[in-house]
C-alpha cells in the first residue's frame, strides 16, 4: 500500500445531501432514509452504527451508487451520481469504489488470486500486472499462501480478508464495508478489524456500517443512525 | 467469470444438461441429414458415371414401368446427332431365368452397349467386348447363387410359355465378370449381356425395343438447351436431365421432406428450452453474487456474455457428442431403411453435407448463446440493491 495520512482538511471525496430513500413493502411505504447528509474527506475512517432497519446500509449502497435515493444528491470524487447512466455509474464504482459485503461474495469458482484479479481484469489491466498486484494484496491482508486456493477452500476470516483485497484491487477513492464482520467470530473479526486499522493508517477512506460496537470504536469518527436519520457524529 | 468452471459448479447437473442436448443435437443432425440426403444420395447415384440425362418412354421415368421403347438404333442416332451430346447408350430391362441342375433361379437382366452405359462397375474379371454376343456380367448376389465364375458358362432363358412352362429362347453365355449394379438393391440377382442378347431372350429384337437410353451431354452450361433441342427431336419420348429428375423425385419425397423439418425444428426447440431452462435455474441461484458482481463495477455486458458463453459452452459440449450420436445412429438407421425390398442399395437417406452440416451447427450454437441470453439479461439487469438485501435475508 503505497498512500499514508489522512488529508481532514481536504475537499470531502464523498457528500450525501437531503437522502431520502423510500421502499414499497406489503403496501405500504418504508421511508428508510429521511434526510440524511454527510460529507466524508480523503484519508477518513468512519464508523456509521445504529440498530437494524435504522437505514445504514441503505446509505451506504446510495453512497456507493448502487442504489438511487427517493431525493437528495450524492457527490463522490466529484461526480453527481444521479446525472450518470448506468455505464458511467458502473465504472465509477469500478475505479472509485471498493465494496466489502457481510457475505463477501467471492466466485466460488475462481482462486483467491483469480478473484482479487477480477475487478482489475475488469478494468482492463493487463494480466502480468495484476497478477503482479494480486499478489501484493494477498500479501497484504496476510493470505500470500492462499492465491491459489479456491474460496470454498478458504475460511470466512480468510474469504473476507480476500474480499478486502478484491476491494483494494483498483486503488479506490474509497472502501464501503457493510457489516464486514457479521459473519465472522470475535477472534476472526478482530482480525479484520485490525486490517482496518491498518488500511486506515496507510490512508485509505473507510466507511464501515456496523453494529458492533468494537468496529465503530475503531474508527476515527462514528455517525449513529436511527429511524433514518443521523441521530450523532461524533469524531 | 469461467464459463467451463462455472458449469461444472453442478456436475451432475451439467451432465444431465449435455445428455439432453447430445441426444436433440443427433435428432437434429439426422433430420438434417434426412431432409435432403435421399436427393443427394440419388443425384449422385444418377450422376456416377457421368451421364447427365435419361430418355425413357413418354410420361415414367426410367423403369418406373414396362413400358420400351421401339426403334432404338433410329433414337440412339438422332440423339447422337446433336453437337452437346458426347455419348448415349441403351438400356434394356427383362425378367430372365437361369438354370441350374435342380431349378429355375429368377434374375434380372439388363441389356446393355458396353461402351456406352450406366449402370454397373466391375468388381472382378473384364467387361464385355465389343459386340460381344457370347459374353455375360453376373452380380456378386448372382454368381454366388450360380455358384459361377469369370470362365464359367451359364444358361439364361426368358419369356417362359405360361402353359408349358419352357422358354422360348436360351442362350448359353461365358460369365465375363462380376460386378455390382448400382440401381441394384440388396441380394439383388442381376445380370448384363450385350443388348441384342438380351433383345434376343425377350424377343423384342424385332422391334429394337429398349427401356430407356442415358445420355452425356457436355458440359453443364449446354445441359439445358441440349435437353431442350433433343425433347424437340424426340416428342413421343421423356427427356429429363439429372437436375430434373432430383426435382421430380424430390416432389414425391414432399412430406418425407416436411416431416424432417418438423421434427428437426422440435430438436432445436427442445435445445432451447434445455439451456433455457439450465441457464434460468443457474442464473436465479447466482443472483447475490451476479449483483456482488455488478455492485463492484462489473458492466453488464460482461455478465451477460459470460452467461451467454456458459450456454455456448454448454450447447458445444452437448452438440460435440451429439454429432458423433448422430452420426452412429444415422448409420444404423441408413442400414435399415435401405434395406427395404425393391431401393437401390446405393441409395443412402443420410447424407452428410458440408453445407447443411455447417448452417446445423451454427444454428445450434447460436441457439445456445441465445437460449442463455435472455436468463442473463434478467439476471444483469436485476436492481443491485434490492437483490443484496433479498440475498442477505
Amino acid at each position: 500500500m503505497s498512500r499514508r495520512g489522512q488529508l481532514p482538511g481536504a475537499s470531502p471525496i464523498l457528500i450525501a445531501r437531503e437522502l431520502c430513500k423510500d421502499y414499497p413493502m406489503h403496501g405500504e411505504t418504508v421511508h428508510a432514509l429521511r434526510g440524511v447528509s454527510l460529507e466524508i474527506r480523503p484519508g477518513e475512517y468512519v464508523a456509521i452504527a445504529g440498530p437494524s432497519g435504522c437505514g445504514k446500509s441503505t446509505l451506504l449502497q446510495l453512497l456507493g451508487g448502487i442504489d438511487t435515493p427517493t431525493s437528495g444528491t450524492v457527490t463522490l470524487n466529484g461526480a453527481a451520481l444521479e446525472r450518470l447512466d448506468d455505464r458511467a455509474l458502473t465504472r465509477l464504482r469500478l475505479t472509485k469504489v471498493g465494496f466489502v459485503f457481510q457475505r463477501f461474495h467471492l466466485l466460488p469458482v475462481l482462486s483467491a488470486a483469480e478473484n482479487v484479479e477480477l475487478p482489475m481484469a475488469e478494468a482492463g489491466m493487463a494480466r502480468a500486472d495484476r497478477q503482479a498486484r494480486a499478489t501484493e494484496l494477498l500479501g497484504y491482508v496476510g493470505l500470500a499462501g492462499r492465491s491459489g486456493h479456491r474460496a470454498t477452500q478458504l475460511s470466512g476470516g480468510e474469504m473476507q480478508r480476500v474480499a478486502l483485497a478484491r476491494a483494494l484491487a483498483n486503488r479506490p477513492a474509497v472502501i464501503l464495508a457493510d457489516e464486514p464482520t457479521g459473519e465472522l467470530d470475535a477472534t476472526t473479526g478482530r482480525g479484520i478489524l485490525d486490517l482496518f486499522r491498518q488500511l486506515s493508517l496507510d490512508g485509505v477512506t473507510l466507511v464501515v456500517v456496523t453494529h458492533d460496537e468494537r468496529l465503530a470504536a475503531e474508527a476515527g469518527r462514528v455517525v449513529h443512525m436511527l429511524d433514518g436519520r443521523i441521530v450523532s457524529d461524533t469524531a | 467469470m469461467n464459463p467451463i468452471r462455472n458449469l461444472f459448479r453442478h456436475p451432475i447437473r451439467t451432465g444431465l444438461a449435455i445428455a439432453g442436448i447430445m441426444v436433440t443435437t443427433a435428432m437434429l443432425l439426422d433430420m438434417v441429414l434426412l431432409s435432403g440426403g435421399i436427393e443427394r444420395s440419388f443425384e449422385r447415384l444418377l450422376l456416377g458415371r457421368g451421364y447427365n440425362v435419361r430418355v425413357s418412354p413418354k410420361g415414367t421415368l426410367p423403369f418406373d414401368t414396362d413400358a420400351t421403347i421401339p426403334g432404338a438404333s433410329a433414337i440412339r442416332a438422332t440423339i447422337l446427332a446433336d453437337s452437346a451430346v458426347v455419348a448415349a447408350g441403351p438400356l434394356l430391362g427383362a425378367a430372365l431365368y437361369a438354370r441350374r441342375p435342380d431349378t429355375l433361379v429368377t434374375l434380372f437382366g439388363y441389356g446393355v452397349d458396353p461402351a456406352a452405359q450406366a449402370i454397373y462397375q466391375l468388381d472382378a474379371g473384364s467387361d464385355l467386348g465389343p459386340a460381344d454376343s457370347a459374353g455375360v456380367l453376373l452380380s456378386q448376389p448372382a454368381a454366388t447363387l450360380l455358384r459361377s465364375g469369370v470362365g464359367d458358362t451359364v444358361t439364361l432363358q426368358a419369356r417362359l410359355d405360361p402353359e408349358a412352362a419352357v422358354a422360348g429362347v436360351e442362350r448359353r453365355l461365358v460369365v465375363r465378370g462380376v460386378v455390382h449394379f448400382l440401381y441394384d438393391y440388396t441380394g439383388q440377382l442381376s445380370v448384363a449381356a450385350w443388348l441384342p442378347v438380351i433383345q434376343d431372350l425377350a424377343r423384342v429384337r424385332g422391334e429394337d425395343r429398349v427401356s430407356a437410353f442415358v445420355v452425356r451431354i457436355q458440359g453443364d452450361s449446354e445441359l439445358a438447351a441440349a435437353t431442350e433441342r433433343l425433347r424437340a427431336a424426340l416428342p413421343a419420348l421423356e427427356i429429363n436431365s439429372v437436375g430434373d429428375m432430383v426435382a421430380r423425385f424430390r416432389e414425391r419425397l414432399v412430406y418425407f421432406r416436411q416431416l424432417s423439418y418438423i421434427l428437426g425444428t422440435i430438436s432445436l426447440g427442445v435445445t432451447v428450452l434445455l439451456v433455457t431452462t439450465l441457464m434460468t435455474i443457474t442464473v436465479n441461484e447466482r443472483l447475490g453474487e451476479i449483483a456482488t458482481l455488478r455492485a463492484i463495477g462489473v458492466s453488464q455486458g460482461s455478465i451477460v456474455r459470460g452467461i451467454m458463453m456458459e450456454g455456448a459452452a454448454l450447447t458445444l459440449a452437448g452438440g460435440s457428442l451429439g454429432v458423433l450420436l448422430g452420426v452412429v445412429t444415422a448409420k444404423y438407421l441408413d442400414r435399415i431403411l435401405t434395406a427395404f425390398p425393391g431401393l437401390p442399395a446405393a441409395i443412402s437417406f443420410f447424407v452428410p453435407e458440408p453445407r447443411s452440416l455447417m448452417i446445423a451447427a451454427l444454428v445450434l450454437v447460436l441457439t445456445g448463446i441465445l437460449a442463455g441470453a435472455y436468463p442473463a439479461l434478467l439476471a444483469a439487469r436485476s436492481p443491485i440493491a434490492a437483490t443484496l438485501r433479498s440475498d442477505a435475508t
